[in-house]
């Protein structure tokens, strides 16, 4: 999963950047809204985490601007103005939560992990598909009910199948959502890591929960419970 | 007397009724005297007249022949001018031929030389007391005495005064009408001022825009500095308090953040921790505070519906997964004499712990009666604790694992306060807890 944060002190930032990429995201930073902003229209990223109060553009500005030229990701707003007019704005302007500065690591994780869910249209924090169920909260997944060791760039790519079940996501998708602009991508080792993945969660290529569409991309084709 | 108007209306009739009055009854005595006056001065030229035609007669007394009567009504018997001449005695000694004979006053002498006008009951009198040498020249006393019937006299003051009063009268009226115009006219600006401060308290307008008289103008212009600074003031207030939370939250965000990751002895991370979260809380309560605004003047009623359905819009994303819904029943008229910023909080507060403590369902009530705004907000969740009150007290949270602000009960209850208001939980006819709130509309 891709996450853009747009915050202008520069601690905050570094530390919610840590934050996402220690749980297995792939950040993109703005330190002003004028390059917030860009990115939100940009950059294929699956949610947004924008401050409010920013130098040249406001956040209720980047949401507006982003929701207008058609993005649908997530966004969350950090606010430390906790007066309920600028909340209220802010999630009319196309933020779909809020949190109040300053948060704890866990509620932060909790929000985001809750609204890209939502984004992909599951209500519980635990993706269940066939015998196959990923818990975003422990990020651990198991087959049948018995647990399935992944790497950490193969739990991502599960997840972001998983997530966006029953849709084609193409190798540059994947690859995209993966990884940052300043990382280097190679998109055969998607290849490798969907190899990867069928034979540690099908290893009996019974289920056959990915679909390889050719030219297109790849399908998670179980049905989601 | 609580109006400018009535007060000069008041004060215009007394001092007219007062002048009217006394110059009715300057002008009535005045023409009363003259017409006295005239009255003696007519009968005294008779007087004259009568003793220039009286010669003696045989008995050598004063008499006066018919055929020199020097006014013919004295030979009418019903023409209500009668002369007779009387001597010392007071004997009659010549009458008019209109002489009645029932001469309605007394024939008493009068003195020589003097002259005694009066009127007594219907009649005018005139007495003249003269000397006279009779032929032999020696003097004999006579008494003059002429009486005019005063029905004419009256009946014409009698007109006179209907007259003067009538006119007068009107005169009045047309002058109070004259005064109800200009004070109409007069107070326009004050009436046009006040209809404009009522569209700026209902913000239709920012200023006061008309044009007014020359002593109006410098507070027209006292009160246009005066709202704007207040609006400004307000809204650099709100800014600056957002400006300080905001540089205040970011670095205590940060703290955190480095408290949780980088402190890995867990007695020094609670150590940190504990200060952190005073800061916090102090921070909030007393920004949350400063930011409350109150009643103002010149600030209109707030329509509290469009209020309610943002909120509750934008609270049902926040809560989706839940699928909260909210059942509004404001009328959309409903205002509250209340800061916009101030009902945010208020119903932000309520309503995101509503949302956050329900199993599906919130419910917003407003009902008012006698002035008085009574808000209800239900929800269908476990209801409040038993020590309800409590959450009501700075920084008590009801369960700090839910995430958020957790002080919303104490900051709405900081709230009401400064609008005089109260606040009470109870059980809702939902299940769960009902918040009720009381303030003046």
């Amino acid at each position: 999963m891709r996450a853009l944060v747009i915050e202008d002190d520069a601690a905050l930032r570094a530390q919610v950047t840590k934050i996402l990429t220690d749980e297995g995201f792939a950040v993109d930073v703005a330190a002003d809204g004028e390059q917030g902003l860009y990115m939100a229209e940009e950059y294929p990223i699956d949610i947004a985490i924008v401050d409010l109060g920013l130098p040249k553009t406001s956040g209720i500005e980047i949401i507006r601007k982003a929701r207008k030229s058609g993005r649908s990701f997530p966004v969350l707003i950090l606010t430390a103005r906790d007066g309920w007019q600028s909340k209220v704005e802010g999630l009319e302007a196309g933020a779909d939560d809020y949190l109040v500065k300053p948060f704890h690591k866990e509620e932060l994780l909790a929000r985001t992990r809750a609204l890209l869910r939502r984004s992909g249209g599951w209500s519980q924090a635990t993706l269940e598909s066939g015998p196959i169920s990923l818990d975003t909260t422990a990020k651990s997944v198991s087959v049948s009910g018995k647990n399935v060791e992944l790497t950490s760039f193969e739990y991502r790519v599960l997840e972001y199948l998983l997530t966006h079940a029953g849709k084609v996501i193409s190798k540059t998708e994947l690859t995209e959502h993966l990884y940052t602009e300043d990382e280097e991508r190679d998109s055969n080792v998607i290849e490798v890591f969907i190899k990867r993945l069928r034979s540690k969660l099908d290893p009996e290529a019974t289920l056959n929960p990915i679909t390889t569409l050719r030219g297109q991309g790849y399908r998670w084709d179980l049905p989601r419970q | 007397m609580t109006s400018l108007r009535a007060r000069q209306l008041f004060a215009a009739s007394l001092v007219l009724t007062a002048f009217i009055a006394l110059c009715g009854a300057g002008l009535e005595q005045a023409f009363n005297s003259s017409a006295l006056q005239a009255e003696e001065d007519k009968l005294q030229g008779l007087a004259y007249a009568l003793l220039g035609a009286a010669e003696a007669n045989t008995n050598g007394d004063l008499a006066i022949q018919n055929t020199r009567l020097p006014d013919p009504r004295l030979a009418n018997p019903q023409s209500g001018l009668q002369a007779a001449i009387v001597n010392e005695r007071g004997g009659l000694i010549w009458g008019s031929p209109s002489l009645a004979d029932d001469w309605p006053l007394t024939l008493a002498p009068q003195e020589v030389g003097t002259w005694k006008f009066q009127e007594q009951g219907n009649w005018f009198s005139l007495t003249f007391g003269l000397r006279w040498l009779d032929r032999a020249d020696a003097p004999r006393r006579y008494t003059l005495l002429i009486i005019e019937d005063n029905a004419s006299f009256r009946a014409q003051l009698r007109t006179y005064r209907r007259t003067l009063w009538g006119w007068l009268g009107g005169a009045a009226l047309a002058l109070l009408a004259v005064q109800l115009l200009v004070l109409r006219w007069s107070l326009t600006p004050l009436r046009k001022l006040a209809k404009e401060l009522h569209s700026i308290e209902a913000d239709q307008q920012n200023s006061i825009e008309a044009t007014y008289p020359s002593e109006l103008t410098p507070l027209t212009d006292a009160l246009n500095s005066m709202i704007q600074a207040e609006r400004n003031q307000q809204t650099r207030y709100r800014n600056a308090l957002g400006d300080l939370a905001h540089s205040l939250k970011t670095p205590l965000a940060v703290l955190h953040g480095v408290t949780d990751e980088d402190v890995k002895d867990s007695t020094l991370k609670q150590k940190i921790r504990e200060p952190l979260s005073r800061i916090q809380d102090i921070t909030d309560y007393q920004l949350r505070k400063a930011a409350t605004a109150g009643r103002r003047t010149l600030s209109g009623p707030v329509a509290i519906r469009p209020l309610a359905d943002k909120i509750s819009g934008a609270l049902q994303k926040v809560y989706a997964d839940k699928g909260v819904q909210f059942s509004i029943d404001i009328l959309p008229s409903l205002r509250i004499r209340a800061d916009e910023g101030d009902l945010y909080e208020l119903l932000g507060n309520l309503l995101d712990n509503a949302a956050k403590w329900c199993r599906k369902q919130v419910a917003i009530g407003v009902n008012l009666s006698d002035r008085i705004v009574e808000l209800t907000i239900d929800d269908d969740g476990p209801g409040f604790p038993e020590n309800a009150g409590n959450l009501l007290q700075r920084g008590v949270r009801a369960d700090s694992q839910v995430p958020g602000q957790g002080i919303g009960l104490a900051a709405v209850n900081d709230l009401i306060g400064v609008y005089d208001g109260k606040i009470e939980l109870q059980r809702s006819p939902l299940g769960g807890g009902r918040v009720l709130i009381r303030i003046k509309a």
